[in-house]
């Protein structure tokens, strides 16, 4: 029963979201012209999957909830997001939580900071500035 | 009496053991950071010294090292941008710290175009010989307790094998190729220059630039972009992408004539191109020349591909 109602609801809901977002994909980037984007014709050429570009143009609204919830003003939220590429974007909305952050402080115990300290004199980290 | 002689060697052997296996993982941690060693033609052609004395230095206070960086080479490339600026714009409450795509996205927000460059010293150090800073991400501390960090590398000196970055609190740090090395092998050495559009890295390849600048143009439009496309074909020429994306721009910043030149120059480079003779025939049809449309659009519909079907339809249209 349930299978059988995947069966028939996923092309359908395939088929949605596909629709739903082919005026995005296929805004022309100057419009009025008929002419292929450079950035249409990269894409293409990489022989990216439509699968793959759709999840591309989603991504972007999914960045801008992220960062919200990350404490970035919402003000500032869209032209944050408006100033990332497409593949930028989906690596922000699939792993923003991996992605390493810079931030340069280190919040150790002490077992840790007698490591650092070792490798630092190492000259393997950069821990502490006085082991130079 | 036995039992003990017979055990002092064993001892004696037992801590030799530990002594050597101790040893040894410090020779291979000390080895996975030998000083890398440069190219021999990097070492040829670079000079012995270099520093861009030019590039301010912006401090970083609590855990802004990103917009700090940012900052610096922007400054450097021509752009008056203050820290506090950048703060609300690329740094991220939540994380305490700025990720790489946002610090990318930044550079493009202020009209410069990051380009990622290859993840060697070789690159590194010839990209501050031709005047340009690098952002570079390291993590100072080991893969297990990571302490990211970005840095502008400004200078190095071959002979003591040191280089120059504006770092955290401390303008013109230098550290040890050594020590350097290890710490930006961590974040998969990471870096990238930010360039005002009609500039090139020395660095980078055709593909890398195209890729760079076509998605500068994304977010900036194709006027800011035209000079950058104008020194990528100035530089690569043989690159037909480029000359297509030339095309491009110059026809949204409304040069009708210059862009089909470039869309000449495009099929020129690689006959096979279907995309570029596709919008040769669609520009030379929106300007009245009929039979050059039709030539140009048969080119693109005899090329199987993905443009083929737009470009049978578009033959066919009246």
């Amino acid at each position: 029963m349930m299978k059988k109602l995947c069966r028939y609801l996923s092309p359908l809901l395939i088929a949605a979201l596909v629709l739903g977002s082919l005026p995005v994909a296929a805004a022309p980037a100057n419009p009025g012209s008929g002419l292929v984007t450079t950035q249409d014709a990269l894409s293409v050429e990489r022989a990216q999957g439509d699968r793959e570009r759709i999840h591309e143009i989603l991504a972007r609204d999914d960045v801008q909830d992220q960062l919200v919830a990350q404490g970035v003003d919402p003000a500032e939220v869209e032209a944050r997001v408006a100033a990332l590429s497409d593949a930028e974007a989906a690596q922000m909305a699939d792993q923003l939580e991996q992605l390493p952050a810079g931030a340069s402080v280190v919040g150790a115990l002490f077992a840790v900071f007698v490591i650092l300290l070792v490798t630092d004199i190492l000259g393997l980290t950069n821990v502490f500035p006085f082991t130079r | 009496m036995m039992h003990c002689r017979d055990r002092q060697p064993h001892t004696r052997n037992a801590r030799a053991a530990g002594v050597l296996a101790l040893v040894l993982l410090l020779l291979t941690l000390a080895g996975c950071a030998a000083t890398p060693q440069l190219a021999e033609t990097t070492e040829r052609e670079l000079p012995r010294k270099a520093l861009l004395e030019d590039t301010p230095f912006h401090g970083q206070r609590d855990y802004q090292c990103g917009p700090a960086s940012l900052a610096m080479v922007l400054n450097a490339s021509g752009v008056p941008v203050e820290v506090d600026t950048l703060i609300p714009q690329v740094f991220l409450p939540g994380r305490e710290g700025s990720v790489q795509p946002e610090m990318l996205g930044t550079v493009r927000r202020h009209g410069r175009i990051p380009f990622r460059i290859d993840g060697n010293l070789d690159a590194l150090l010839t990209e501050i010989d031709a005047g340009h800073p690098v952002v570079v991400m390291q993590n100072l501390s080991l893969p297990a307790w990571p302490v990211w960090h970005y840095a502008v590398a400004i200078g190095f000196d071959l002979e003591e094998e040191t280089l120059i970055l504006h770092s955290g609190m401390e303008p013109e740090r230098i550290e040890s190729f050594k020590r350097f090395d290890a710490t930006w092998a961590r974040s998969d050495r990471w870096a990238f220059v930010a360039l005002p559009p009609g500039e090139l890295p020395a660095t980078t390849d055709a593909q890398a630039a195209l890729d760079a600048i076509a998605d500068f143009e994304r977010v900036q439009g194709a006027k800011a972009a035209l000079p950058a496309w104008e020194a990528l074909v100035g530089r690569h020429p043989g690159a037909a992408m480029g000359h297509f994306a030339l095309g491009n721009a110059r026809h949204a910043s409304g040069d009708s004539q210059g862009a089909i030149e470039a869309f000449e120059d495009a099929v020129k480079a690689d006959p096979e191109l279907a995309v570029a003779w596709l919008n040769l025939g669609l520009l030379h049809r929106e300007r009245g020349e009929g039979d050059q449309a039709r030539e140009a659009l048969k080119r693109a519909a005899a090329l199987p591909g993905p443009w083929q079907e737009q470009a049978r339809e578009a033959l066919n249209a009246p």
